[in-house]
């Protein structure tokens, strides 16, 4: 039992609707929503919130369904020991999932709580009662039923303005001490020599810890343990394998594995070489960083019985969990993971800060907090992998795409995140799509769509490359080869939005478009740009965006806005830079995020169709914004562009 | 040395080299000014110095006295949220909301100043900070709504 109060219903049932995820861990039945004897309810998912705000609806959607206060509705998250296992909170499937199951859960206990009023009325029944409810796909009548139930004003809205929320950058135990780390100069580095009697003599200092490939320093502050580690010498043997950004991109195709094929329909070769008019380019998209505002930190507490319970923020407590029992060789059931709230994640946030604090833990027989400083997140961070993009493709006379060849390297061993957003919507009767993946000299992982923006700035580059060499108008061109009516419907929707047919470009101001599908929705954009002294400006993206039925359209609106926003970084800025094993650009000044004045007048506008069961808000609009700005800047300056980012391409042109 | 915190004199025997930052979230336990870069390039730190916004990271806490310094759990008089504060929660102006006190922070010294500050002045004053999860537009549309309303939580 969770609920503190006399706990008097309890629904039970799998933790996810349909049929998705209802693999390996995944109980058949668990505790989703109990009801206390105070009228107060609990509901339980292994959901993490890291602002897209599943808190907020869960907590609006159950309180609205019973008639009751939020006040009354605590709903638990991502907490080993109280909640459900969940793989991990990815693919923007939070509400339709778990949000649908957890309002089929309230319903039930409305029904079971009314007919006891009908039936004795006294409702002083004490004995617990249990219901199981299904994990059958929710039909879109339920969906239906279920959006009115969502709001928008955020009720965790407050704890953020006024400081009250606690991260894991904030989260603190009495008695706790403090990590710091000594870390290889560069990638793959070996320890040859370490002294550190002097670093023992810093006031506070605890302990020189070196275990499970790990060096630090335990203090008692965390000054004192940074202070130490500044006393700490140390010899390395580099490597010498010269890991550099200079070899790339060439070194993705030469190092990269045979590619896969994901899908070879008609005759490529053939439809290639008939004679069409070929049109090829290759595309290159760099690292880039996650950067979220918070800092990795974990704290870590090991148990008399050997029990672990670590604070921290990541996306996913259960595989945190595995984790941390895979690399310190303990059993899972004897670790909890409780995460905190989490300040930016739009990715993987480090697993290995946890791991960590776990190993300065046991060692030192403290409880130990590890905060990264941002050096430390840039240049320890899992980074969005490179990728270079081959495409061949030829047309008829009558503009028809015949044959559409993709080759796609992208950076790291997951081939899982290069195949996403890979496959081509467009109409060509020979079409073939392969993926091949190229060993990384960064640490690699995810990011807002996996792959799908580096896929769809290749091809949505390219598509528009071959409009303005045919002569085609763009968006004619897409219309002309796309049958799919979701993605036509999305592209005449912003083609309004924008005035696309009356748009005038002209040197210096230039108009892109760029048409996606991720995580299920469908989205198109349009982006003005102006060129002007060696700066581009990006003026107003417009945005179209068709994830079927819709529970929360400004929840929705805000996280399409925050896609645009970051995938402008990556179009005209962002860059990992590295040499020698080393990040180069580990601040905020080298490596340029988008800023308050930088960014453009945003129109979203939603397609909501209630024929459609909803779909991701979180990812897609990340995926169409680099093509679409990449696209305008070319329009702009007549040159056709293959890479990002832009701007340091522009400066170097106008310099 | 003394120094007055959301209106409350703290005594603390720290090293006056010590960053603001840290003896705020460390020594005062009050961690709503944030950590992001500890170099002034983010202003998730930000603090109120006698009413002017102030990266805490880079201030050491030696130059604090006999200055106000005010955070952002300083804003919330009675418990009311201030203008600010309500209208980035009426706005949804934030995702994560790890950022959030530094640009509520940062706001209300702007309308301390200027009560009707034009786009352009509000984007200005807010550049200094960053906003990974990119709630600009939101932000924006929050200081114009706070800006109709007087009660920036902070008499100074
Ligand atoms: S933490 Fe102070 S400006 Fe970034
Ligand atoms: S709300 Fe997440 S960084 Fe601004």
């Amino acid at each position: 039992m969770n609920a503190s109060g006399e706990v008097v219903l309890r629904i039970i049932g799998p933790p996810f609707s349909g049929s998705v995820q209802q693999t390996g861990a995944i109980p058949k039945s668990a505790v989703l929503l109990e009801i206390a004897s105070d009228g107060s309810v609990f509901a339980y998912s292994g959901k993490v919130e890291y602002g897209q705000g599943i808190r907020n609806s869960f907590t609006r959607m159950i309180a609205s369904t019973l008639e009751i206060e939020v006040a009354d509705v605590h709903v638990i998250l991502a907490d080993t020991a109280r909640v459900p296992y969940d793989r991990g909170t990815t693919g923007s499937a939070s509400t339709r999932t778990v949000g649908a199951q957890l309002f089929r859960a309230a319903n039930a206990a409305k029904n079971e709580l009314a007919e006891r009023k009908d039936s004795d009325g006294s409702g002083a029944d004490t004995d617990v009662v249990e219901i199981e409810i299904s994990g059958d796909e929710p039909s879109p009548e339920e969906f239906t039923r279920l959006t009115p139930h969502m709001g928008a004003v955020r009720i965790d809205g407050a704890d953020r303005v006024t400081g009250k929320a606690v991260f894991a950058y904030d989260f603190a135990l009495d008695g706790t001490a403090y990590g710091s780390l000594i870390r290889p100069p560069s990638i793959g580095a070996k320890l040859v020599r370490i002294d550190s009697a002097r670093a023992a003599q810093v006031p506070g200092f605890i302990q020189l810890v070196q275990a499970n490939g790990i060096i630090g320093v335990v203090g008692e502050t965390k000054e004192a343990a940074d202070r130490a580690v500044s006393f700490v010498r140390t010899r390395w043997d580099e490597t010498g394998d010269d890991v550099s950004d200079w070899s790339l991109p060439s070194a993705l195709k030469d190092l990269g594995s045979d590619p896969v094929s994901l899908r070879d329909d008609g005759d490529v070769s053939a439809g290639l070489s008939s004679g069409a008019r070929l049109i090829s380019g290759v595309y290159y998209a760099p690292y880039v960083a996650n950067a979220q505002m918070e800092p990795s930190a974990a704290t870590a507490e090991w148990g008399e019985d050997g029990s672990l319970t670590v604070w921290c923020a990541n996306r996913g407590p259960f595989t945190e969990r595995a984790y941390l029992a895979e690399h310190l060789g303990i059993d899972a059931e004897k670790i909890r993971v409780i995460i905190e709230e989490v300040g930016g994640s739009f990715g993987t946030k480090s697993q290995s800060v946890s791991f960590e604090a776990a190993v300065l833990a046991r060692e030192s027989g403290r409880a130990v907090k590890i905060s990264y400083n941002r050096h430390e997140e840039f240049s320890t961070s899992t980074v969005r992998p490179a990728a270079l993009m081959e495409i061949d493709a030829a047309v008829d006379q009558s503009g028809k795409l015949v044959a559409w060849d993709y080759t796609a390297f992208h950076a790291g061993d997951n081939a899982f995140r290069g195949r996403r957003g890979a496959d081509s919507p467009y109409d060509a009767p020979a079409t073939r799509i392969r993926v091949a993946d190229s060993p990384s000299p960064l640490p690699h992982g995810s990011y807002r769509s996996l792959g799908g923006a580096v896929n769809h700035f290749g091809r949505e580059v390219h598509i528009e490359t071959m409009a303005r060499e045919l002569g085609i108008d763009p968006l004619k061109f897409r219309l002309d080869n796309l049958s799919h009516p979701r993605y036509r419907r999305v592209l005449e929707e912003v083609a309004l939005m924008s005035d696309w047919e009356s748009r005038e470009s002209s040197d210096g101001v230039g108009y892109g478009l760029a048409v996606g599908f991720d995580a299920g929705s469908y989205v198109a954009q349009v982006a003005r740009v102006v060129v002007a002294n060696g700066t581009i400006v990006v003026e107003r993206v417009d945005v179209s965006f068709d994830c079927g039925q819709v529970f929360n359209p400004d929840g929705a609106i805000n996280q399409i806005e925050g896609s645009v926003v970051m995938g402008m970084g990556t179009a005209l800025w962002e860059e990992v830079e590295f040499d020698g094993g080393r990040v180069l650009n580990t601040g905020f000044g080298g490596y340029r995020v988008p800023r308050i004045t930088d960014v453009p007048e945003i129109q979203v506008k939603l397609i909501e169709d209630p024929s459609n069961t909803p779909t991701g808000v979180g990812e897609p609009g990340i995926v169409p914004i680099a093509a679409a700005i990449a696209n305008a800047v070319a329009d702009a300056t007549g040159k056709p562009v293959d890479r990002l980012p832009l701007q340091p391409q522009i400066s170097a042109f106008s310099s | 040395m003394e120094i007055s915190i959301n209106n409350l004199t703290h005594n603390f025997e720290v090293n006056p080299e010590r960053l603001l930052l840290d003896v705020l979230r460390q020594e005062a336990g009050l961690t709503g000014a944030k950590y992001g870069c500890g170099e002034g390039n983010c202003g998730a730190c930000t603090v109120l110095v006698d009413g002017e916004a102030t990266r805490s990271c880079i201030t050491p806490v030696g130059s604090m006295v006999g200055r106000n310094v005010t955070t952002v759990e300083g804003l919330t008089a009675g418990g009311e949220l201030s203008s600010v504060q309500q209208a980035f929660v009426d706005e949804s102006a934030f995702q994560c909301g790890y950022c959030t006190p530094g640009f509520v922070i940062s706001t209300t010294a702007l309308l301390l100043k200027n009560s009707s500050p034009s786009t352009g002045d509000i984007k200005s004053a807010l550049n200094g900070h960053i906003c990974r999860c990119g709630a600009y537009v939101r932000i924006v549309k929050a200081v114009q709504k706070a800006a109709g309303n007087p009660d920036h939580g902070t008499s100074l």
